[in-house]
């Protein structure tokens, strides 16, 4: 319940309060947006330049490649490769993902949905996004360098991300940017977490909380527990690489009184595994919602959504040893980790027969944000379920490090989280901006992104079940992989069909913000908090502190007169 | 679902009370689990190896190290009694003055142990006393930073916000003792 009501703060008035060091919660989560998209726009770049590496070796990347790599005549050299897949993991993951679906609509929705008038903690939120942009900066001057941006893979492991293996100052600076973007996100986290407990409108209890805040919550607890570990895992790294400490540099005896790299690995995964759980639950959260919303249906099962959600969280802190299968581990502690994670698939299972149920008997109404929903209930089914395969040691023994890692991991972080981003865009713009999108646009940006990252993804897989490694800059020197040259061409073809889908959706998006039909209060007719305010919301958000009498999902229930849900500030019809 | 009239809740000091001890002990929690981290980064070092210090290293002496684990047990005593009466000033000097001298000990334990010949780079055992040691005086530093924040501007009024800020950084400052204790325990004692 609200321990407190915030008090109304009178809007600024200048530009730079306004807009630039602005408090505002709305604001700060569309900062995060644009910084967001601007960053997935060069995430995205990247990926279609290691495409077109592994697809078209030794042929110059069209247009941009004589510009970026004059001294090989447009071709993606092999050390810029590297560091290329290096960098788009990073990007995508902390610069992409991380401030779209935590930073932008964690910001946007979190107070809204609550019913409170902004954050606990203003400030903290408005350092958070500078600080997400000093990180950034400092990502981005890292691609200047002499020797290059760094090239050890996301996960920089030691040896690779030491001295030895990226001597340059480029991965130096890719983990000061991770620190800071880390320290970045614990403030966020720590802000979404108190926001939550404290300023719920008097009445919501927290199962009257829609499934996105209870999904963008778990998030925070998730970023709050588990970023230090990665922040302390990187400052090591850096005090290894620039004050010669040896944390994680083996020595020449490599017996006693060195360091150890695999130290490294279960640092990075005791945060990694949580990562991609920060990653998806506010996705999941975010569809739970929407599929109920769309099929005009309350959510099946709701209480067992956010408890499996719950469930997940508390698992997903105790199987990171699954991705560390082929480090000598002892078969003991192999099959302990395969048989947790394997764990994971019963909370899951239960949340996603809840989707499959709120959809039954629906009458759906397939607008932009419903079909981006349905989108991830697909591709995180498939994601999910290749997991499997990846959780068990015989399995992963033969699969590790092959593009069937890369294919699922692309399915479950990637493609769903991708969706449920475009999702909660289409589905929250006009509350963001006061202007719809243009829904023909969105269903063919729809479309083309679904076939296109279908025909990526599933491709990938297929490779890495022929066996063909994620990370090697020309397969096709191998005798046993000239066979999947075909189907590489394939996969980048249609990586390149996705990324011009994206162009409807930028067209869209800047075109709606100045152009699109204005928005009414209530477009989607859906009875959360954040509609029963103007469109765009006004600056305190609520004139009232409102009484939440009834739960988010109370739709298609015919004893309302006159519409087909209720508010969650009126009192509750019986069936 | 509970129906709370609306008009009832002001902005009140328990509200406000509640919401910076959550904000506080969430971020005490996200500082532990740095520290956490490096403790089970030592952990693993310290088992792995059959003699430690490893590399026929010696452990420098104990008495600096055991005066600061003194001098920062008495400013967190020192910080408490100021928290009885925030009005009354010496309390906060006296911790601020034993957070600087904890400082200048740590200083001369680095002296010391490079005098020594136990430099950071000299492996395992040196890298793990040096960076632990840097990690928590950065916070130290943090810290002393808050400490003269109190002292020179957030006190002005004594009320229900100045209160709230002693307990705040009092929080962490107890915190960063605990934290230094256990690391004096398993890092120079043990």
């Amino acid at each position: 319940m609200a321990f407190f009501e915030q008090h109304i703060h009178e809007a600024p008035k200048t530009f730079l309060s306004k807009y630039v060091f602005s408090f505002d919660h709305k604001i700060i989560a569309k900062q995060f947006l644009w910084y967001g998209i601007i960053f997935l726009g060069i995430g995205g770049m990247m990926a279609l330049m290691i495409r077109w590496t592994l697809a078209f070796p030794g042929q110059a990347f069209p247009v941009l490649g004589p510009w970026l790599f004059p001294q090989t005549n447009g071709v993606v050299p092999p050390d810029t490769y590297a560091m290329l897949f290096t960098m788009h993991g990073t990007i995508m993951i902390f610069y992409a993902i991380t401030p779209i679906l935590i930073g932008a609509f964690g910001n946007f929705c979190i107070p809204l949905m609550i019913g409170a008038r902004d954050m606990v903690f203003p400030t903290l939120n408005m350092l958070s996004f500078w600080l997400a942009v000093v990180s950034g900066l400092l990502l981005l001057v890292s691609l200047l360098t002499p020797l290059g941006a760094a090239a050890g893979g996301w996960v920089s492991y030691p040896t690779l991300s030491l001295l030895i293996g990226s001597p340059g100052v480029g991965q130096t600076l890719w983990c000061l940017a991770i620190f800071v973007l880390g320290v970045s996100s614990t403030m966020g986290a720590i802000n979404y977490i108190a926001t939550i407990i404290t300023l719920r409108a008097p009445g919501m209890g927290y199962f009257d909380m829609p499934l996105t805040v209870w999904g963008l919550w778990l998030t925070a607890v998730l970023n709050a527990l588990f970023l230090p570990v990665l922040g302390a895992g990187v400052l090591l790294l850096t005090f290894d690489r620039v004050f010669g400490t040896t944390f994680f540099l083996a020595g020449a005896a490599a017996t006693s009184g060195s360091g150890d790299p695999v130290l490294f690995q279960h640092v990075f995964w005791i945060f990694g595994h949580p990562e991609v759980y920060i990653l998806i639950l506010p996705a999941w959260g975010i569809v739970s919602d929407l599929l109920s919303f769309f099929a005009r249906k309350p959510a099946f099962g709701a209480k067992a959504t956010a408890l499996s959600m719950t469930t997940i969280t508390f698992l997903s802190t105790l199987v990171y040893g699954h991705h560390m299968y082929t480090t000598q581990m002892s078969p003991l502690l192999t099959q302990s980790f395969m048989m947790l994670t394997m764990t994971i698939s019963i909370p899951s299972a239960v949340f996603f027969a809840n989707w499959l149920g709120t959809l039954w008997k629906g009458s759906i109404r397939f607008h932009t944000p419903m079909l981006f929903a349905l989108g991830v209930v697909f591709v995180f089914g498939l994601g999910g379920l290749t997991g499997l395969y990846l959780a068990t040691v015989s399995t992963d023994l033969y699969l590790h490090d092959t593009y069937f890692v890369v294919g699922h991991f692309h399915y479950t972080m990637a493609a769903s989280v991708l969706l449920g981003g475009f999702a909660a865009t289409y589905f929250w713009f006009p509350k963001m901006f006061g202007r719809m999108l243009n829904e023909r646009l969105g269903k063919i940006h729809f479309w083309i992104s679904m076939l296109g990252l279908n025909g990526v993804f599933m491709g990938m897989m297929i490779m890495g079940w022929a066996g063909m490694h994620r990370r090697i800059y020309n397969p096709f020197v191998y005798e046993f992989l000239q066979k999947l040259i075909p189907i590489n061409s394939f996969v980048t073809w249609s990586a390149i069909l996705m990324g011009f889908g994206q162009l409807f959706f930028v067209y869209n998006y800047v075109y709606s913000i100045f152009k699109g039909p204005v928005a009414s209060q209530n477009p989607w007719e859906v009875g959360t908090l954040e509609w029963t305010v103007p469109s765009p919301a006004p600056v305190h958000n609520f004139d009232v502190i409102p009484v939440v009498k009834c739960g988010p999902h109370e739709l298609g229930n015919p004893n309302v007169k006159g519409k087909d849900f209720q508010y969650q500030t009126e009192e509750l019809v019986e069936v | 679902m509970t129906n709370m009239p609306a008009g009832k809740l002001s902005q009140n000091d328990q509200g406000q009370e509640i919401i910076s001890s959550v904000g506080m002990i969430v971020a005490l929690v996200s500082f532990a689990m740095l520290f956490a981290t490096l403790m089970m980064g030592f952990a693993m070092f310290r088992f792995s190896s059959p003699v430690w210090p490893p590399a026929g290293m010696v452990k420098p002496s104990l008495v600096i190290p055991s005066l600061s684990t003194l001098c920062i047990f008495l400013s967190s005593l020192s910080y408490m009694w100021f928290e009885k009466n925030i009005s009354n000033k010496k309390g906060l000097i006296l911790t601020l003055i034993l957070g600087i001298l904890f400082m200048l000990l740590q200083s001369l334990l680095w002296n010391q142990l490079s005098t020594q010949g136990i430099f950071v780079s000299s492996g395992i055992f040196p890298s793990i006393i040096y960076a632990f040691t840097w990690i928590h005086a950065a916070h130290i530093f943090a810290g002393l930073g808050l400490l003269i924040w109190l002292l020179s501007f957030a006190l002005q009024n004594i009320n229900n916000r100045a209160r709230l800020r002693v307990s705040s950084v009092g929080k962490f400052w107890h915190f960063l003792g605990i934290v230094w204790f256990i690391m004096f325990l398993t890092i120079f004692v043990l």
